[in-house]
This record gives structure tokens, C-alpha cells and sequence, in this order.
């Protein structure tokens, strides 16, 4: 098994947060009618989600001080880009803030919208390398992905109005259903993989935390969503517990192909 | 093609001995838990036999490694003259991705320096035109360097069982594979 990486849990699941709460943020403002909501603090939020995710990716470096460095390997390092396109992504946020009203300019929303989900494929690129067979694959996107629906629509809730919380409760609760079947899914399907792949795929089904993450992140959500027919505002916390969870286990269960030198393949 | 030089790792001839990991240690004497060289029994299901077999691996000197190709801040390059795989470790900010992405496990944490290394191909020892600490340690001649350019064993592969297959990476290595023992039966 590999290591807990709580610094770019942290990173990985703010910073995507930060991506789906601005997405939403801009079909809200400029493509559904009625009141914008809260934007100037929503895209504060996702301004300090960003710095706060950036900081605590410096604790993952050995050397912290040589983080500007990274991007100097665009030409075919996937970091390199990501580094890049998060940067980007965080100033274009902050100027989004900065210049906010009651809205934010629909170029610089959809821009910036754009900006984060190209920086979230960067980063499942990062995340999906050789040496992890059941993660050198589309996965780690779609993970991501929804960490950004799920996470960025239960935050969004909090500076939405009162006309636009049917809109958002509805993404919600479509993402932690698209959410549920892939999670419950993928392990599954990692068990028909070769020797490294099925081993990923036991320690995810055998793991306490693949399930905490099932109930506590999806379930839960889901089952209160449904009973309520509304977003309580408990429920996205619940959201971005499960998440954590989520990205720890990513992290943790999955295992190296050099785990098995001198086994099958 | 141009010179690139590989390790030749004889199975036939290894004897698990660890020989070439001590030398490797001996060499650079690199912190607790960090191994550029290991050695690596064969598991049953491939070798079902009384007497054992091994590889001995290190980095591969990939014709495409991935450890160049996902290093942030260049810290690695490969050398035009024979393809040895060169890690610059002031150039290293430790953020571990080289770790993550190779599959065969080459780069290694040092957790006192905080950055990644791995194995060199002894390249400064190449230069003055001696054999690498591995390959001179070797008390079989199991483990050698050949120049895949004219290396022209047609017993040798690249992906025999128990050793990862990424033809994207094209690993700059080759295998003999292990003997069969001869089983020696009383006659009933």
C-alpha cells in the first residue's frame, strides 16, 4: 500500500472544490434566470479554498521554497501544467472577487469556469501515472470530476437563494447518485484486472474507509436530499467529509506495480 | 539505433547472493531503507521449484522514462552518448512523482536529503571506462552491460514473468530466463 499524502488530499479536494463551486457559480449567474445569489463571498470562498489547497500542497514538497520551479517542465510534464493551470485558475478567481458586484462579468465567470476544469484534467493527469495500474486510466478524472460537482454544488448552496436552491439541490443529488454507482462500481471492476489491479481493487472492498466514505459522503447526502426534499445545511460538510475519505483512500489503497516484482502480472 | 546500454540480467546464472546490492550500497552508501538496487526472488507461481530463482533490478535506463518525463523542474535527462538516465539531485524539489509514475519502483525517497534518487548506471565509473560497482561485483557474471544496439542474444527477452511489461517506458533491459532444474527420479 502507499502512502496517506494528507497535503494533497487537502490540495486535490479544495482546489476541485474551488473548480465546481465557480462552474456553478457562473451557470447560476449568467444561464438560469432569477437572483444571483451571494457571489462576491462565494467567490472569496473559492479564492481562500484555492490558497488554502496551494499552501497545503508546499507540506507534500521536500523542498518547499523550489514549488515556482514547477513549472518549468511544461513541454511534457503533466505537474508542470497543472501547477500552471491552477495558478492561472486562483488569479483569475481573485479577480473575479475583486471586481464582483452583485455579479461576476460572464466572460470573466465562463473564463474562469474554463480555466478550472482544463487545471482539474491536468491534475487527474498527474494523478493517473504508469506506476499505478488501476489509476493510469480515465478514473482519477472522473473522481475528480466529481469532486467538483459534488463538493462545488454542496458549498454553492450556501450562496445560492432561496428561487435557485431546487437548481442546485437537483445537481447535488444527481452528482452523489452518478457518484454512488461509480464508487461502488470501480473497486469491482478493478477485480477483474491483472495482479495489481485486483489487489487495488481487494483493498478498496476490504477497506473500513471505502465503505465510512460510501455511507458517511454518498449515502447519507443522498438519503437526506431524498427524505427532506431539500439541502439542510449540514449536508454538504457530510459531502466534503466523504470526500476527504475518499481521496485518502485514493491515495492510501491503491498499489504500486513494483509491489509485485517477481510475481504474475 | 544508438548506443544505449542496458543491464543484462542472467537468471540462468544468479544465485541470489545480494552480492550486487551490497556493492551498490558499498558505492554510495545510501540512507537506511534507500535501495537503488534490489534483488528479487521469483514467486512460486512462476518458479515452482525446490531450487529458487532471481532478478536482479535497478532503473532500467528507459529509452522513454517516465521519471524525465514527469519531473516538474527537469531534474533528470538522458545522456545522448549511451542512454544512461541521469538524475541531477540539487535540481529536486521532493515532490515525488518520479516515485509515483515509475512502475519498476527505480526512484527511491531520501528522506534525510528529501529528495528522490536512484541508480546511476555508475555513469562517472563509465566515463573512466571501469564496469559499474554492480555488474564488477558480480561473482557469476550474472549480471552484465550490454549495448542494445549490437546485442544480439536470441535467448534474451524483455518481459519475462515477474517483471512489469510497458513497451510505452521500453525498458533498457534484457533477461535470460532462469534454468529449469533436472529432476533426478529413482526408478520404480
Amino acid at each position: 500500500m502507499s502512502e496517506m499524502e494528507l497535503p494533497l488530499v487537502i490540495f486535490t479536494v479544495l482546489s476541485q472544490t474551488a473548480v465546481g463551486l465557480v462552474a456553478i457559480s457562473a451557470i447560476r449567474q449568467h444561464a438560469a434566470d432569477g437572483p444571483a445569489g451571494s457571489v462576491r463571498p462565494e467567490w472569496m470562498t473559492a479564492a481562500l479554498l484555492l490558497i488554502a489547497g496551494l499552501v497545503a500542497s508546499l507540506f507534500h514538497l521536500g523542498h518547499p521554497l523550489g514549488a515556482p520551479l514547477a513549472i518549468k517542465h511544461l513541454g511534457s510534464a503533466w505537474l508542470s501544467r497543472e501547477a500552471l493551470g491552477i495558478g492561472v485558475f486562483t488569479a483569475l478567481v481573485i479577480v473575479g472577487f475583486l471586481s464582483a458586484r452583485d455579479r461576476v462579468n460572464a466572460g470573466l465567470s465562463f473564463a474562469a469556469a474554463a480555466v478550472g476544469l482544463i487545471a482539474l484534467f491536468f491534475t487527474a493527469m498527474t494523478y493517473s501515472p504508469p506506476g499505478f495500474p488501476a489509476l493510469n486510466n480515465v478514473m482519477p478524472f472522473v473522481f475528480f470530476l466529481l469532486t467538483a460537482a459534488m463538493v462545488g454544488a454542496g458549498f454553492a448552496s450556501y450562496f445560492t437563494s432561496a428561487e435557485k436552491m431546487p437548481m442546485i439541490t437537483r445537481i447535488l443529488a444527481v452528482s452523489l447518485i452518478i457518484g454512488l454507482v461509480v464508487y461502488l462500481v470501480v473497486p469491482f471492476l478493478w477485480l477483474s484486472g491483472g495482479t495489481v489491479m485486483r489487489q487495488t481493487g481487494l483493498n478498496y472492498i476490504s477497506s473500513p474507509l471505502y465503505w465510512a466514505r460510501i455511507i458517511v459522503g454518498l449515502v447519507i447526502p443522498l438519503m437526506a436530499i431524498w427524505r427532506m426534499r431539500t439541502l439542510a445545511a449540514w449536508v454538504p460538510v457530510l459531502v466534503l467529509a466523504g470526500e476527504i475519505m475518499g481521496r485518502i483512500a485514493f491515495f492510501l489503497l491503491a498499489v504500486h506495480a513494483s509491489a509485485n516484482m517477481g510475481g504474475i502480472y | 539505433m544508438k548506443k544505449q546500454l542496458a543491464f543484462y540480467i542472467d537468471a540462468k546464472r544468479c544465485i541470489g547472493c545480494f552480492t550486487c546490492a551490497m556493492a551498490c550500497k558499498n558505492q554510495y552508501h545510501q540512507e537506511s531503507g534507500v535501495i537503488w538496487r534490489d534483488v528479487y526472488e521469483l514467486k512460486e507461481e512462476i518458479y515452482p521449484h525446490r531450487e529458487r530463482a532471481f532478478y536482479s533490478l535497478a532503473c532500467n535506463h528507459c529509452e522513454n522514462p517516465t521519471c524525465l518525463n514527469v519531473c516538474p523542474v527537469v531534474a533528470y535527462y538522458k545522456r545522448e552518448a549511451d542512454g544512461v538516465v541521469v538524475h541531477e539531485q540539487d535540481k529536486c524539489i521532493g515532490c515525488g512523482n518520479c516515485i509515483r509514475s515509475c512502475p519498476y519502483g527505480a526512484p527511491r525517497y531520501n528522506p534525510v536529503l528529501k529528495r528522490a534518487e536512484k541508480c546511476s548506471f555508475c555513469w562517472q565509473r563509465l566515463d573512466d571506462d571501469r564496469k559499474p560497482a554492480c555488474v564488477l561485483s558480480c561473482p557469476t557474471d550474472a549480471l552484465q552491460i550490454v549495448d542494445l544496439a549490437e546485442f544480439d542474444e536470441a535467448n534474451a527477452v524483455q518481459y519475462p514473468a515477474g517483471f512489469p511489461r510497458y513497451p510505452s517506458l521500453n525498458p533498457s533491459v534484457r533477461f535470460r530466463l532462469p534454468a529449469m532444474p533436472k529432476m533426478i527420479r529413482r526408478k520404480l
